[in-house]
């Protein structure tokens, strides 16, 4: 018995890594140390029109449980509370739009896959590796629009504020999930987030949930990233031998409210 | 029976509420109207930029109109501008028509799987490409998905893992992008079942002949599956004032319980 778990431990070691067989190929750019080591530290890069260049692939330091945040620190409206309760226990599963390889917004900022930033003139493209889904943020100066039909992703424009990138999306139907966790939102949900590269190798994010029809008052939540050098994001293909859903119980994704 | 029918016609008017947004940049004419032969634009570094909304060449509409999505012809059948179609092997060919036969029932997308590849370029949902120094991304309407070109000179990979988008390099040779792709899966297409194995080496020529079209000619050279290479150009017309939409393959999926892939 012993001998053979340790046989189990050694092949789920092995199987650690050789994970995934991300491919190798050194980034082009990437400041180096004196023993040729990628220098996170090295300053932030920049773009041609002198602001912060976000681009790179990124991989999130911690979101091991996918939970945007523990429950006490966020400010539940009653509803919200109660619907994260029925949620919990696995009860409504089939609610849960990534159960279908949906992911929708924010849960897409909660994942643990990388993602990868390509900063282009009028838009920030970010491709994210789970789901290889994207979304568009546009930067060429439009506004969001006033009453944009709802999507999983919504709608994003950003602007620079100084060194950080401030990003407002609007318009995510109510199907979406914030988190694993279930908690939900509501048409008024005004999402903010703030990127600030703090030198070559690190960016960090600050996600605001402005939701008073869910929530009593808006709240926030860091999810800070580290700089994935020399490799590049693989394909992530959810629907992929999905043996979830025909275990799942509930009703489909429903409007929370 | 007439309220019904209104309703319809109504709903053709309003076709998915496509977002309305002015395409910033785009050449104008003396009278005002988008001047789709001006030459092809310049990216800062000099190169052709090929960014922009693009969608398969397609048939003219009928008096009645368009739909919402429009197919071009290589969709359905890739080799359909080849004398005598695509040179399939023996076993491809019996594939073809055996998937044919099955109203492509095992067709990968029934499941909400990549269209591959190929298909990100034929799917009537327009595509987008954004172009950086370093890549050009095909970003897809259906499935919000993508594909990368990587364009910093990197080799192709050795070995890499086989994938639906397998593994792309692009040199610009002139004003035109040579790309090579290996790394590939076996998958469809086209909607008729052509198939792609794992031995296939892809070579596409991307050229923006001019503001208005941008031609891709592909190059299939795949001996597991077809008697010799091939190749058949993709002519893709520019999408103006608009924007991709949400289209989630699994958003409401009720096929696949009724397809009964094997």
């Amino acid at each position: 018995m012993f001998r053979q778990s340790r046989a189990v431990l050694l092949v789920m070691a092995m199987a650690g890594s050789v994970s995934a067989q991300r491919i190798h190929y050194p980034t082009p750019g990437l400041p180096r140390t004196a023993e040729g080591k990628p220098n996170l530290a090295a300053p932030v890069p920049k773009a041609a029109d002198g602001h912060p260049d976000l681009s790179g692939v990124w991989s999130p330091d911690s979101r091991p449980l996918q939970v945007i945040a523990p429950s006490e620190s966020i400010p539940f409206q009653p509803w919200s509370a109660k619907l994260t309760e029925e949620r919990a226990d696995g009860a409504r599963g089939m609610d849960d739009p990534a159960a279908y390889c949906v992911p929708g917004m924010p849960k897409l900022l909660v994942l643990p896959y990388p993602y990868k930033i390509a900063q282009v003139p009028g838009m920030m493209l970010m491709l994210y590796e789970g789901f290889t889904t994207f979304r568009q943020i546009f930067t060429d100066g439009r506004a969001l629009p006033k009453d944009p039909q709802p999507s999983w992703l919504g709608y994003s424009v950003g602007r620079w504020e100084g060194d950080t990138f401030v990003v407002e999306t609007i318009g995510v139907n109510e199907r979406t999930w914030l988190d694993n966790a279930g908690r939900p939102h509501s048409d008024a949900m005004h999402l903010t987030e703030r990127y600030t590269r703090k030198d070559f190798g690190h960016l960090d994010m600050q996600l605001t949930i402005d939701d008073p029809k869910a929530y009593t008052k808006p709240w926030s939540v860091s999810e800070n990233a580290t700089l994935m050098a020399d490799t590049d994001l693989l394909e992530y293909i959810c629907s992929e031998d999905n043996k979830d859903v025909p275990h799942l119980v509930g009703n489909g994704p429903q409007p929370s409210h | 029976m007439r309220l019904l029918l209104a309703l319809l016609a109504c709903a053709t008017m309003l076709p998915a509420q496509w977002l309305n947004l002015p395409t910033r940049g785009v050449p104008r004419t003396k009278d005002g109207k988008p001047n789709l032969s001006a030459p092809a634009p310049r990216a800062a570094n000099g190169k052709p930029d090929f960014s922009g909304i693009w969608a398969l060449e397609h048939p003219p509409c009928p008096p009645e109109g368009c739909g919402d999505y429009l197919g071009g012809p290589e969709f359905l059948n890739m080799g359909v501008h080849l004398p005598g179609g695509l040179p399939y092997q023996p076993w491809a060919a019996e594939l073809v028509k055996k998937r044919s036969a099955d109203q492509g029932r095992d067709d990968p997308v029934a499941q909400c799987l990549p269209s591959g590849v190929v298909r990100i370029l034929t799917f009537p949902p327009p595509r987008k490409i954004v172009q950086t120094p370093e890549e050009i991304v095909i970003l897809s309407e259906r499935d919000v998905t993508f594909r990368q070109i990587h364009t910093d000179g990197r080799p192709l990979p050795v070995d890499p893992s086989p994938s639906f988008n397998g593994f792309s390099v692009g040199k610009w040779e002139g004003d035109t992008l040579v790309v090579q792709t290996i790394g590939l899966r076996d998958t469809w297409i086209d909607r008729n079942g052509s198939p792609i194995t794992e031995a296939a080496k892809l070579t596409e020529r991307f050229r923006r002949v001019n503001y208005g079209r941008l031609e891709i000619e592909l190059t299939v050279d795949d001996p597991k599956a077809y008697t010799k290479p091939w190749t058949v150009t993709l002519k893709q017309e520019i999408v103006l004032n608009t924007e991709l939409l949400d289209y989630y393959c699994n958003d409401n999926e009720k096929d696949a319980q009724h397809v009964s892939a094997k």
